[in-house]
């Protein structure tokens, strides 16, 4: 099967040859074809044809995609730093639009058409239209957004001494996410995007699973009920970090038909399965720091464990790194994991 | 002089207000202290380092999260703001130092901050070089402070790897230099194969990791 074909096959409840290898793959990429990190955030279509090759090169079943953990920092006022130096892989805040319940009380509701990224994000997507590739959206789930806009130890110390503050934010971060979802599927057609919503600050390490069901769950059920109402037919969620404890309350949330949540590390495949096997396609959950250090031995075996334990998956598995793949990753380990999906993969 | 089952009152109020996140009443027992003549320096080691002792388990065992621990250590600053001023005994002779910072290109520091609000509390000398650090600013910090300790934090796979790197220049400088690290993409093999001496998983082991690393050093 050629790239798109596989996943889209897994998606819609076909048959597969073997199963998908999804790489997250963004600074890697630029790397890998000589242009700087900064050039996939900043220049899509630099970032367009340094992933569409980088692809090409190794064959596993990521197309082209913009996106960056950071989403909701800029497009709300605030600033956002490009990554520049030897050790840096993402963009990152530099000034964020709230520190104070003043400050919110002035959170104006962005222009999805206009503010921060989201000009090159569209730019991104056209491109992709251009090269009949699937035309996909990345931002974050509500509450990672919502730490994007304001502070995550303020944001923290407000879920106790200041609920209805953070209220407020996870309301215009919601609505916004929404909107901005709606730009998409009213520019390329609902049936036409595929939507990556990343979910990493309500993460265990940083919030409790009360918390997450408090403040977490109702938001994000509404938005994804949102828009899955809109005509999309699925999402990717990826669920990053220690979410076990957040699991009955992610299984809870949809998804399409199906959907994918991606795991990190922290959650086991088979633990994921059981949760959101039967709901969902199940992708992950391969530690970036263990594919930049490993030796290929090493992490060709762990790819074998990890497909062994998601075949098992009664919706389909996709191989997937926890996180983004690392910039400095070496190339043969990238080699090593399309090998292992080639070799332990099929059904 | 209150008697002592007056002082022990305060002194486990203090450390209940710390545990229940209550700001404003590690305030007002911390004045209550000072007023009714508790030793100062012994509320802030039986009372505050105590709770946060506390606190870090509380953290370990996921009952506390990021949320409460902030909270917790507000009330800590709040208490010690207070109470600080009258500490009689001069411990800067035997407080240990340690020296931290999140690596050059990552800025993410919350992980950083619990740990440097654990150490406080257990009455270490702390220098925060905060987030972004570049490597060569641990090199001279080394040199100025001479701590007992270089604690490194990262949170990306990418800036882990300046952290072998600033362990290979500190060791160029001082063979003998203890240094600890940590982070999501971080694990005990990784922070061993990088040279450095010790790992915490997190906040709450940090500064048991650290009294582990200095007893092996001293035997």
């Amino acid at each position: 099967m050629k790239v798109p074909e596989r996943l889209e096959a897994l998606l819609h409840g076909k048959p597969v040859d073997h199963i998908p290898f999804l790489t997250f793959t963004l600074g890697f990429c630029a790397k890998n074809v000589g242009i700087p990190v900064s050039d996939i955030y900043s220049k899509p279509e630099k970032s367009f044809l340094a992933q569409l090759w980088t692809q090409e090169q190794y064959g596993y079943d990521t197309t082209p995609f913009y996106g960056y953990a950071s989403y909701g920092g800029a497009e709300f006022g605030g600033e956002i730093k490009m990554p520049d130096g030897q050790y840096e892989q993402a963009p990152s805040h530099g000034k964020f639009s709230v520190y104070t319940e003043e400050d919110l009380a002035k959170l104006a509701f962005p222009d999805v058409t206009k503010a921060g990224f989201i000009p090159l994000a569209m730019e991104f997507s056209l491109l992709q239209k251009k090269y009949r590739m699937p035309v996909s959206l990345v931002i974050g789930g509500t509450f990672t957004v919502a730490g994007n806009v304001c502070p995550v130890e303020t944001l923290c110390r407000w879920l106790i001494k200041n609920p209805d503050a953070v209220h407020r934010l996870l309301r215009i971060v919601t609505d916004h996410l929404i909107a901005v979802v709606k730009y998409w599927t009213d520019t390329f057609g609902s049936g036409n995007v595929d939507v990556q919503i990343w979910e990493p600050l309500a993460a265990n390490q940083i919030i409790s699973p009360k918390q997450f069901e408090k403040y977490v769950f109702p938001y994000q059920k509404e938005m994804n009920e949102k828009i899955l109402a809109g005509g999309l037919h699925s999402l990717l969620l990826h669920i990053c970090g220690e979410q076990n404890r957040n699991l009955p309350f992610w299984a809870e949330i949809p998804m399409g038909n199906s959907g994918i949540a991606s795991f990190g590390r922290e959650v086991d495949i088979a633990t994921a399965i059981q949760y959101l096997g039967n709901k969902c396609i199940i992708a992950g959950n391969i530690e970036p720091s263990f594919i930049q250090t490993a030796s290929p031995q090493e992490l060709y075996k762990l790819c074998r464990v990890t497909i062994e334990k998601g075949k098992q998956a009664p919706r389909g598995f996709i191989l997937m790194p926890g996180c983004e793949t690392p910039v400095n990753t070496p190339a043969y380990n990238m080699f090593t994991m399309v090998k292992a999906v080639k070799d332990f993969g099929k059904y | 002089m209150p008697s002592v089952e007056r002082s022990q009152e305060l002194i486990k109020s203090l450390f209940e207000s710390v545990i229940n996140m209550d700001e404003d009443a590690a305030r007002v027992i911390s004045n209550a202290i000072l007023n009714e003549g508790v030793d100062a320096y012994s509320a802030i080691t039986r009372g505050l380092t105590a709770a946060m002792e506390k606190v870090g388990v509380l953290y370990a065992n996921h009952e506390y999260f990021v949320p409460e621990l902030l909270l917790c250590s507000d009330a800590l600053y709040a208490s010690l703001e207070i109470l600080k001023p009258h500490v009689k005994i001069d411990t800067s002779a035997f407080r240990k130092k340690i020296i931290l910072g999140t690596v050059e290109g990552d800025i993410h520091d919350i992980g950083k901050n619990l740990v440097k609000i654990m150490f406080e509390a257990a009455g270490w000398e702390v220098y925060d070089l905060g987030n972004d650090v570049r490597i060569s600013r641990f090199v001279e910090e080394q040199k100025r402070v001479k701590a007992d300790l270089v604690g490194l934090s990262a949170l990306m796979s990418t800036s882990m790897l300046a952290i072998p790197k600033i362990i290979e220049l500190l060791r160029a400088e001082d063979k003998g230099v203890m240094v600890m690290a940590g982070g999501a993409p971080l694990n005990r093999d990784i922070a061993a194969k990088y040279g450095a001496n010790g790992y915490a998983a997190n906040a709450g082991e940090a500064v048991q990791e650290a009294f582990r690393l200095l007893e092996a050093k001293s035997k």
